[in-house]
């Protein structure tokens, strides 16, 4: 559905056009019915990458498909919803009046296109009597779920959100949660960027991590927390001196409790408490989050 | 066909955009109040009453035009970037000279229908001042129209890749010099003929002077106010030509306008 192949973007700023080089050798592919995080600090890429992809930024190499169209072409577009951070919208509009614009622009009219309003307000909780205010009077949350109620409205193929979930409460949050859920079960491969981790953990088929404008980490999450290490907490009965823990294993804040680095750390530690008749109360087997990772990779791209 | 119908979908949000902005009426009210003022002015005038208010009235059709083609235009591309409103319109399956070419249309009907509104305040005045309501005087507010189709071309064009108060003074500069190439290039002439300067300075002057005539919009062409007012003829075929004429420009301008918002990146 997306496949991006050693994509360079620079920008030029200033008076003398400096250019900054926002994206390097970016390259990842997304399958069909995938949901997919783009995960990464503020600046490092992700709203470029997004926005390379639904044609609003241009690209200086690189190879970009949109359901085997170039963005760069019109009608990779027919196939894409997409909903851009912090969404901006016509104020003099009501939400209704806004959402009935873009329905019409995507081939949707008269009860079909009214249908459609109704099922994606529905979907994200949005039917409500501030639908039809004007759209100055709308909070944050609000004009999220009108940005992501006018991307589905022409039913795409893939939907592309960029922070999604900002500006949002728990429950919103929830809404548009299960709304993404509910969308890639009728099929719609979601590509999403957000800070809010817990989520991406929690609903992503894939990610792809990118710092200062590179692809740092990509697969799945299992893959991608597995790769930095899997640690073991043991618990043991009776503290165990410093200078007789094995090699690998090291002692945590509590004096009976120690960290093992790796599975065979874990081996050794078990094998000494065997020989010492040290009886082992708790052993919990601890991968990293997608936050461990992601703050290991920003910590090597400053060094 | 699609784009067609994407470019009526734009226009008409534009359209429906412009006629909530403040500015426009505001500008409406001064048009409507300079031409009422168009009355005491006829009364005042050492000038023939009908003349004076018929003159005034086209004067104020075609500077409240001119004010609205600028301002609002200039603002029109300008606004949608920076509300950054422009990202979720360009994510739809709808090319650039689209968008371009949707909020042209959409501020040439508002500017349509200012004008409609204007003309019917128009003919009350003559009608309510026995000033001899004469169907030519429609010739030109075509006219104005037209001129107003090419200035906002350029607003347009201008805001596609500056920003506002630059595009407002550079489609100013357009303006007056498409109303001035034409003297521009007489008294040039004239200078030449009359041997006042040396042939070499001479020379140079004309062919800067040809440049601006024929680079420029002739912008003078539609003004016919004294044509009218006098009850003269205009020559055969001229509002066919200069409909021509400001549809070619409109035409070019747009195209650029559009080729040079498709090389923009929207951050």
């Amino acid at each position: 559905m997306i496949q991006i192949e050693h994509l360079h973007k620079t920008y030029r700023s200033g008076f003398l056009m400096k250019p900054k080089l926002a994206l390097k050798d970016v390259s990842f592919h997304v399958e069909p019915g995938q949901i997919y995080g783009f995960i990464g600090p503020n600046g490092a890429g992700k709203s470029t990458t997004i926005k390379v992809l639904t044609g609003l930024l241009n690209f200086d190499s690189g190879k970009v498909l949109v359901n085997g169209i170039s963005p760069r072409d019109v009608k990779s577009r027919r196939f894409i919803g997409y909903s851009p951070e912090q969404p901006y919208f016509y104020d003099y509009l009501t939400g209704r009046e806004l959402l009935q614009f873009y329905g019409k622009l995507v081939g949707l009219e008269g009860n079909l296109l009214n249908e459609r309003i109704t099922w994606a307000l529905q979907l994200l909780h949005a039917d409500k009597d501030w639908i039809d205010r004007r759209l100055r009077s709308y909070s944050k949350g609000m004009m999220q779920r009108v940005g992501i109620a006018q991307a589905i409205l022409g039913k795409p193929k893939l939907l592309i959100l960029d922070e999604p979930m900002s500006g949002l409460d728990p429950m919103g949050r929830r809404d548009v949660r299960e709304a993404i859920l509910e969308l890639n079960r009728d099929g719609v491969t979601i590509f999403y960027s957000s800070h809010l981790l817990s989520d991406v953990e929690s609903i992503s088929h894939r990610v792809a991590m990118i710092v200062d404008g590179r692809i740092v980490r990509e697969g799945t999450v299992d893959e991608i927390t597995d790769s930095c290490g899997i640690e073991y907490h043991v618990r043991t009965r009776e503290a165990i001196a410093v200078k007789d823990l094995p090699e690998g294993v090291v002692l945590a804040g509590h004096p009976q409790e120690v960290i093992c680095a790796d599975d065979v750390a874990r081996d050794r530690l078990l094998r000494y408490c065997l020989d010492n008749s040290i009886a082992v109360e708790r052993m919990e087997h601890k991968r990293p989050s997608l936050e461990d990772v992601l703050t290991e990779e920003i910590a090597r791209a400053d060094a | 066909m699609q784009t067609l119908k994407h470019i009526g979908i734009i226009a008409l949000n534009t359209f429906r955009e412009s006629i909530r902005d403040k500015i426009l009426y505001n500008i409406g009210l001064l048009a409507v109040g300079l031409a009422l003022f168009s009355i005491v002015l006829g009364e005042w005038s050492v000038f023939d009453r009908a003349y004076v208010i018929k003159s005034t009235t086209l004067s104020v059709m075609s500077l409240s035009g001119l004010l609205i083609s600028i301002f609002v235009g200039i603002s029109l591309v300008q606004k949608e970037i920076q509300r950054r409103t422009v990202l979720t319109l360009l994510s739809k399956p709808i090319s650039r000279a689209t968008f371009i070419v949707g909020k042209y249309l959409g501020l040439l009907a508002v500017v349509a229908v200012h004008l409609a509104l204007l003309t019917c305040i128009y003919y009350s005045i003559l009608f309510l001042t026995n000033s001899e309501p004469t169907v030519s005087l429609l010739t030109a507010i075509y006219l104005i129209f037209w001129e107003l189709a090419v200035v906002i071309a350029v607003a347009l064009l201008f805001s596609s890749f500056s920003s506002t108060t630059l595009s407002a003074l550079f489609t100013l500069g357009v303006y007056f010099a498409g109303h001035l190439s034409d003297q521009l290039l007489e008294q040039v002439r004239f200078v030449n003929k009359m041997r006042e300067v040396s042939d070499s300075s001479a020379a140079l002057l004309e062919k800067l002077a040809v440049v601006i005539h024929a680079v420029f919009p002739g912008l003078y062409r539609y003004n016919v106010t004294s044509y009218v007012v006098h009850g003269l003829a205009l020559p055969d075929m001229y509002l066919f030509w200069n409909t021509v004429y400001a549809i070619g420009y409109v035409g070019v301008f747009l195209a650029i306008a559009s080729w040079w918002f498709s090389r923009r990146d929207f951050l």
